[in-house]
């Protein structure tokens, strides 16, 4: 139970309630819906079960990150560790751009408490309170939000020194209960909205407008890259933390149920919470126009719209004050569950591969993050946040989870997989899924990749879509990324020693 | 709100409510076994 609560609080967060909606919006509402049950049905569930059985097969030999997990998987392709630095290079990139965002909804604590957006009665005033605090509007300073996110990393530091198994378990047992609940005292005073700022914008027409399926849009590999980006970013797979989790398994743990369980627990805080609550109500204050603007890119980023929808929310229900104050620190917890969880690869890289002690693995991710977020903070208006996350949060992880399943299914083998996904399992994994996960999730993957390269790939390379000043800046920024990504790779090179020092001490011993 | 979203809808919302339900049984009778 302890590790289904850890998995499920890794899962729920910023995630469901601020980027799903935002990601709705921008892929035109029911458009996205239908990809989004393929990609949950043929990738998201069975990639929760490979990264649970490779995780824990990889504990067995004393390894908790992708490098060396991979490599315990064959003795015939030394070079497929290789393959794994995406698994601690992907998490360190979300995690960058994601505790800024985790420290917005600190502020916003801080905002319900002392009534910063109490009187504000609509979206565009909502939406100077957030470019306000963001450093975006002229004469604002960034003083507010940066004592913020000092106190967000902070903390974040200090829970990944002291409380990583106990404490995380503890703070989701609970974070979680308490998070439904404030989402089904929301979802409920949402769907009772009455129109505002127009008669004709209701929250039947607002759901009307996430769940109205759009079969059109199936021909868009952007739409099918943004929705498996989603899945892979809200189960947290194809980011290499479950692996790190379940490298802490027994061989008897019941790892089909574990995984179908907090797959089922992170989709009722997205679909029915998530869903009912930001979208319904951004159609209700903004309208459809805005929402069309936003899937043409032109207003708020990914995870700012629950930002102006909900204190519209919560302004109008009775102790709207008390309530936000509980909604936005909540969303906090759930952030940092989050977000210590995707520190864990790197950390465990660290004291694995390299015998470092936790507390200067710490230290020095603690640094390197803080160095890194700086930029994300200070150029926030050049669009840095949102191309970190449309490479951490969306093509690494579907990249990650292409080469994870063609690993398990083909080099590790099929039948192999399939014993050591069911070992210590009282329930059978439908047996058609032996041929999902062996051709059907691979190809999807990959077909979903093709296209993208092939509709979208040289558009993005060349930034074509960006304004001419964003383009430098973004230039730079795949540059570092490329450079990190480098450096790690050297990294994983100098750790392969140990696994082979390993290995062998391993074979004397049997 | 249009009849195949409503449909579209309720069929997510079963599914995803009754996979939960099934899970969470499943969990809670195990945790009773151990």
């Amino acid at each position: 139970m302890g590790i289904i609560m850890a998995v499920a609080g890794s899962a729920i967060g910023l995630g469901n309630f601020l980027r799903f909606p935002g990601q709705v919006a921008q892929n035109g509402g029911g458009a996205f819906m239908i990809p989004y049950f393929i990609a949950l049905l043929l990738l998201g569930i069975p990639l929760m079960w490979v990264e649970w059985s490779l995780g824990r097969y990889g504990g067995g030999f004393e390894r908790g990150t992708a490098p060396g997990i991979f490599h315990s998987l064959t003795e015939k392709a030394k070079f497929i560790k290789y393959f794994g630095i995406l698994g601690i290079f992907g998490p360190i990139v979300i995690f960058v751009y994601y505790i800024y965002i985790e420290s917005w909804t600190l502020a916003y604590t801080w905002f319900a408490l002392t009534g910063k957006y109490a009187q504000i009665p609509d979206a565009a005033g909502m939406g100077g309170v957030l470019d306000g605090l963001l450093g975006q509007t002229p004469g604002s300073s960034l003083s507010t939000v940066y004592v913020f996110f000092l106190i967000t990393f902070l903390l974040n530091v200090v829970v990944i020194y002291f409380g990583i198994r106990g404490g995380i378990e503890r703070l989701c047992n609970i974070a979680l209960p308490i998070l439904f609940v404030f989402g089904v005292a929301l979802m409920v005073r949402v769907l009772t909205l009455s129109p505002s700022a127009n008669p004709s914008w209701t929250v039947a027409k607002g759901l009307d407008y996430l769940w109205k399926p759009d079969f059109g849009a199936l021909l868009h590999a952007k739409v099918w890259v943004a929705a498996a980006g989603q899945i892979f970013f809200t189960l947290s797979v194809g980011i290499g933390v479950i692996l790190t989790y379940a490298s802490y398994l027994k061989k008897g743990d019941d790892i089909v149920l574990s995984g179908l369980t907090s797959v089922s627990t992170n989709e009722l805080a997205e679909v029915v919470l998530g869903g009912s609550i930001v979208i319904p109500a951004a159609f209700v204050f903004l309208g459809p126009d805005v929402l069309q603007t936003m899937k043409e890119g032109h207003q708020f980023g990914t995870f700012s719209l629950g930002f102006v929808t909900m204190p519209l929310v919560l302004n109008q229900i009775p102790w709207s004050a008390i309530f936000g104050f509980f909604w936005f620190f909540l969303l906090f917890l759930a952030g940092i569950t989050s977000s210590v969880s995707l520190s864990q690869p790197a950390i465990a890289f660290m004291e694995d591969d390299f015998l470092i002690s936790r507390r200067k693995a710490v230290t020095i991710f603690g640094i390197v993050t803080f160095v890194c977020v700086q930029p994300v903070i200070f150029l926030y208006g050049h669009g840095l946040l949102g191309e970190l996350d449309f490479w951490g949060g969306n093509l690494f992880l579907i990249l990650f989870g292409t080469i994870e399943i063609i690993l398990f299914a083909w080099v590790f083998g099929m039948d192999r997989a399939w014993v050591e996904i069911h070992h210590g399992a009282d329930m059978r994994v439908p047996a058609f899924y032996r041929y999902v996960l062996k051709y059907v999730t691979p190809v999807f993957l990959l077909c979903i990749m093709g296209f993208w390269i092939y509709q979208e790939g040289w558009d993005t390379l060349i930034m074509k879509d960006l304004k001419p000043a964003d383009r430098p800046y973004i230039l730079v920024t795949r540059v570092v990324l490329l450079l990190f990504f480098a450096v790690l790779a050297v990294l994983v090179a100098m750790a392969s020693k140990r696994y082979k020092d390993r290995s062998a001490s391993q074979e004397e011993r049997t | 709100m249009s009849l195949s979203a409503s449909i579209f809808l309720i069929l997510s919302w079963v599914f995803i409510i009754g996979l939960m339900i099934f899970c969470f049984r499943r969990v809670f009778s195990k945790k009773e076994m151990d």
